[in-house]
């Protein structure tokens, strides 16, 4: 099957188009465009804007945690749209089913859900296999297992704590590694309510810097392409951006990916002692080139907040909107779920702000990704309403004119004039993911790419031309014309290919059958048990 | 070869799916109880959706650990970290019989995340049992006169150092070993308890953890059920006792409670999926019964009786453990019995293209 998408405006920055042109695609691969040869089926997309299917980095759309938090609130989910339409918990798209249908009407064919606890990937990758459309990736979550902090605590060679971060990536089927206030939720167990970069997880003597490095060189030398992902200590709290700071000047030069900066972006100053540091952050980030970040940017309205940073989680209870929560020491980090408002009060309003100001401030767009954390900061169907705000300034004065006043004072938003342009955001959304996730095969729509093609119609709405777009293509099949689903598919699972070393194998059989009193069959699964026909693809490590 | 009934009469067993598949299709008010793997849930789900059934798990404890997980969430722990970290544990109501093994590893084994070399155990009402045999003896904390949930309150008053009408035996020695204690959890689950137990014991947890670290590990009263509860969220939005009757996914736990609908006459055909050894489907007034079940007979007064084989046991199945508090998947010994899965699927295959809901 050939495949001609003709005369639009081919935007691909890997390989260096922006003008009006055709992509071909023959059997889910883009091809050159063959000589001689007639195309079965060609897609008129004159006066659109064609890039390649979009990638996010991080969104927590499959895991215990996240059906946790379905489970908490059922209200959350439009099937009560038998109650009123307006009611402000109805249209979160909740299910398995509607997170792969909404993320390809606006044109994404790739997400990754950033926190999969190992012991629970099974149960990750069941509700991944049941997204459909959409290829999937998942980060297993390190840093406040037992056994990593012993290793650590017990100086163990780089070589085994590589040989056990290669066995927990290829057990879980992840495509990276993520380390999430490290330390922090095994301090937590012990009855520590606060942790910094330099504190010590009490009974291993571990400091939480010393698990970030130690993950970041096992993830370098084991050549997994995503740079260790940092969720740092203190989300959210006056004073963060130190510990921010603090992290990105630990990078050392080694690559290190920062989630959701925005969560961080707060200073001291003002009377509530509360305020944007989002600029001083963004400089650091553009000084230091080895660092990449994602925003998390905040979108007014009601989300959930859905973390395995349960020491986090466990001091937000108290703002829980409505008034519920669930908090759980699992094994390794466990998770908080705590359901939240985001209002243009002062607080709400400087959250958002802090957001856009490192959208705005950090200015490679090869190393600034385009998240809301969904559904921390908002649920990913904000995301249209995201790139008007970035894309026209005229966006965000108008809604800064409903904002608080004095919140904005403390930002530098006010001032900001940039306005992203569609190569920005070509890079930002399409071809940046795709190097810093190691995914040769997407992110652009040159020759060997697979066919995840998006189209949208040119439009002054920018957040209309982003949340329906005219076409999307997936594998080379046309998935949403029009902005509805016209076909649906099962995506994969990327993994990465690691061999782990047997001997290591054997040393966690023991542990688990000691500590534990269960086989590590129990931790492991095979392919079957996902039930679908290759649930998974194989993305290689570096060389 | 496997042989199903249709009646009392034996059938092919693409005749009798055949024939279920007649029956669902004709149903005004169609209703599944899911005693399944999550293969086998996903299987079911998918069908009520076809069908416009209601669906729920026969164990109504599952339906008192969801509304309790719904009203006030709380904090839990993992199997797992309490085998490793709990230096207190306690007990409240009645467990689950497969739930035993646990309690009795836990005292034969001493929290190596602790900093200490024993557990202390405490009980909570006269439903609470500990494991008989065990050399750790297990201090009760009743209440005379007082239910488990007025039990659970006092000893929470208490606690916070109210006056209170009753007092719970043992409290003081409760009070000394939650004051040495690193990490204090308490057991419990809906099988035995009522919603407001679970939610006192999460106020009581909440109270604790201002001083130090305190969590409960709820251990379902199906693991099944528990298994579906967790694939109906994902699949759906919401728990069980869910329906489709309207098109669209609804979660009512009152009205798609699928005991109360049959035993109200509200439902007219029962697929019951269940491959638990001894278990009876609920006779309702002019319902048409399908059974799933592992039986070499078919089952008194259903219209069709397809015999399925216990999943984990006679097929490779992935099913929620309660001994890990998550999803794992089980090899078995293969058997010629089919998964209910498969016969869910093979019955959806064999419906009208467009089968009209009910109402």
């Amino acid at each position: 099957m050939l495949t001609r998408i003709k005369g639009g405006e081919v935007i691909d920055p890997v390989n260096g188009r922006h003008g009006v042109g055709d992509v071909w695609i023959e059997n889910g691969i883009i091809v050159e465009p063959p000589a001689g040869r007639q195309p079965d089926n060609t897609v008129d997309v004159s006066g659109c804007i064609v890039m390649a299917g979009a990638i996010d980095i991080h969104s927590h759309i499959g895991g215990g945690n996240v059906n946790t938090a379905r489970l908490l609130l059922p209200e959350h989910h439009s099937a009560h749209l038998p109650r009123p339409a307006a009611t402000p918990l109805s249209n979160l798209g909740w299910t398995a089913y509607q997170t792969g249908c909404l993320y390809a009407q606006m044109g994404f064919t790739t997400v990754v859900e950033p926190a999969m606890a190992p012991g629970n990937a099974l149960h990750t990758h069941l509700e991944l296999a049941d997204i459909p459309i959409i290829d999937k990736a998942t980060l297993a979550v390190l840093g406040n297992d037992d056994f990593l902090l012993s290793l650590v605590r017990d100086n163990a060679s780089p070589d085994m704590i590589e040989d056990y971060v290669a066995w927990t990536v290829a057990s879980s089927r992840a495509l990276g590694v993520k380390v999430i206030n490290a330390g922090g939720s095994a301090a937590f167990k012990e009855n520590v309510r606060t942790f910094s970069l330099d504190d010590v997880v009490p009974s291993y003597g571990v400091s939480s810097r010393s698990i970030v490095k130690t993950l970041q060189a096992a993830v370098a030398n084991l050549g997994i392409p995503h740079p260790l992902h940092v969720h740092c200590n203190n989300l959210g709290v006056p004073g963060a951006a130190d510990t921010a700071a603090a992290t990105i000047a630990a990078a050392d030069g080694v690559p290190l990916h920062l989630a959701h900066l925005q969560f961080y972006g707060y200073g001291t100053e003002g009377k509530r002692r509360f305020s944007s540091a989002a600029s001083q952050l963004a400089e650091l980030v553009n000084s230091t080139p080895e660092i990449t970040v994602d925003v998390g940017q905040v979108m007014f309205g009601q989300t959930v907040t859905i973390s395995s940073d349960v020491l986090r989680q466990f001091s937000a209870r108290r703002n829980a909107s409505p008034k519920k929560s669930v908090i759980i020491d699992g094994d390794g980090n466990g998770g908080g779920i705590v359901p939240y408002s985001y209002r243009k009060d002062f607080y709400g309003s400087l959250q958002w702000a802090a957001g856009l100001e490192l959208f705005l401030l950090i200015t490679d767009p090869w190393r600034v990704f385009f998240t809301t954390d969904h559904p921390n900061g908002a649920p990913f169907t904000a995301y249209p309403a995201l790139f008007e705000l970035l894309m026209r300034r005229e966006a965000r004065s108008e809604m800064m004119e409903g904002l608080h006043r004095g919140a904005l004072e403390l930002t530098t938003l006010p001032s900001l004039d940039r306005e992203y342009t569609l190569g920005e955001i070509a890079i930002m959304t399409r071809a940046a993911p795709a190097r810093l996730l190691g995914l040769k095969d997407r992110g652009h729509v040159g020759p060997g790419a697979i066919g995840d093609v998006a189209v949208y119609r040119k439009d002054t709405d920018i957040a209309k031309m982003f949340g329906a777009a005219a076409f999307v293509f997936k594998n080379g099949e046309l998935v949403v014309k029009d902005g509805d689903v016209v076909a649906l598919r099962w995506g994969k699972a990327l993994r990465l290919l690691t061999q782990p070393d047997q001997a290591i194998v054997k040393r966690l059989e023991t542990y688990h059958q000691e500590r534990y009193g269960l086989s590590l069959d129990w931790f492991d699964f095979p392919d079957w048990a996902v039930g679908r026909e290759q649930p998974f693809g194989e993305v290689p490590c570096k060389a | 070869m496997t042989v199903a009934w249709i009646g009392n009469r034996d059938a092919l067993v693409q005749d009798a799916v055949k024939h279920a598949a007649e029956l669902l299709a004709a149903s005004r008010c169609p209703v599944i109880s899911i005693d399944a793997d999550i293969e086998g849930t996903r299987a079911a789900i998918a069908l009520a959706q076809r069908i416009g059934a209601a669906y729920d798990h026969p164990d109504p404890g599952v339906a008192r650990e969801t509304a309790a997980f719904i009203d006030a969430g709380g904090l839990f722990m993992s199997p797992g970290e309490v085998r490793r970290r709990a230096d207190l544990v306690v007990i409240v109501g009645g467990l689950p019989e497969e739930a035993q093994d646990f309690v009795g590893e836990l005292a034969e084994t001493a929290p190596d995340l602790a900093g200490a070399n024993a557990r202390n155990f405490f009980v909570v009402g006269h439903g609470a049992t500990f494991p008989s045999g065990s050399n750790v003896p297990a201090t009760r904390l009743s209440c005379e006169g007082a239910d488990l949930v007025g039990t659970v309150a006092t000893l929470r008053a208490q606690y916070a150092g109210r006056h209170t009408a009753l007092s719970v035996e043992n409290f003081g020695q409760f009070a000394d070993a939650f004051s040495g204690a690193r990490f204090t959890s308490f057991i419990c689950s809906g099988s035995d308890a009522h919603p407001l137990v679970l939610e006192m014991m999460q106020g009581l947890v909440a109270d604790l953890n201002k001083k130090a670290r305190a969590s409960i590990l709820v251990l379902p009263s199906s693991e099944t059920g528990w298994g579906s509860t967790l694939v109906s969220t994902w699949t759906t939005g919401f728990p069980l006792r869910t329906s489709f009757s309207r098109g669209a996914a609804e979660f009512d736990p009152w009205r798609w409670n699928v005991g109360r609908m049959i035993e109200e006459g509200e439902a007219d055909l029962h697929l019951w999926i269940t491959a638990a050894s001894g278990r009876q489907p609920p006779s309702g007034e002019n319902m048409g019964l399908i059974a799933l079940t592992k039986t070499d007979q078919p089952v008194a007064e259903a219209a069709v009786t397809i015999p399925i084989g216990e999943p984990g046991s006679d097929h490779d199945a992935v099913m929620f453990s309660n001994r890990t508090g998550t999803i794992a998947a089980r090899k078995a010994q293969s058997s010629d019995l089919p998964s209910s899965a498969s016969i869910l699927r093979a019955i959806a295959e064999h419906l009208p293209a467009e089968t009209d809901r009910p109402c």
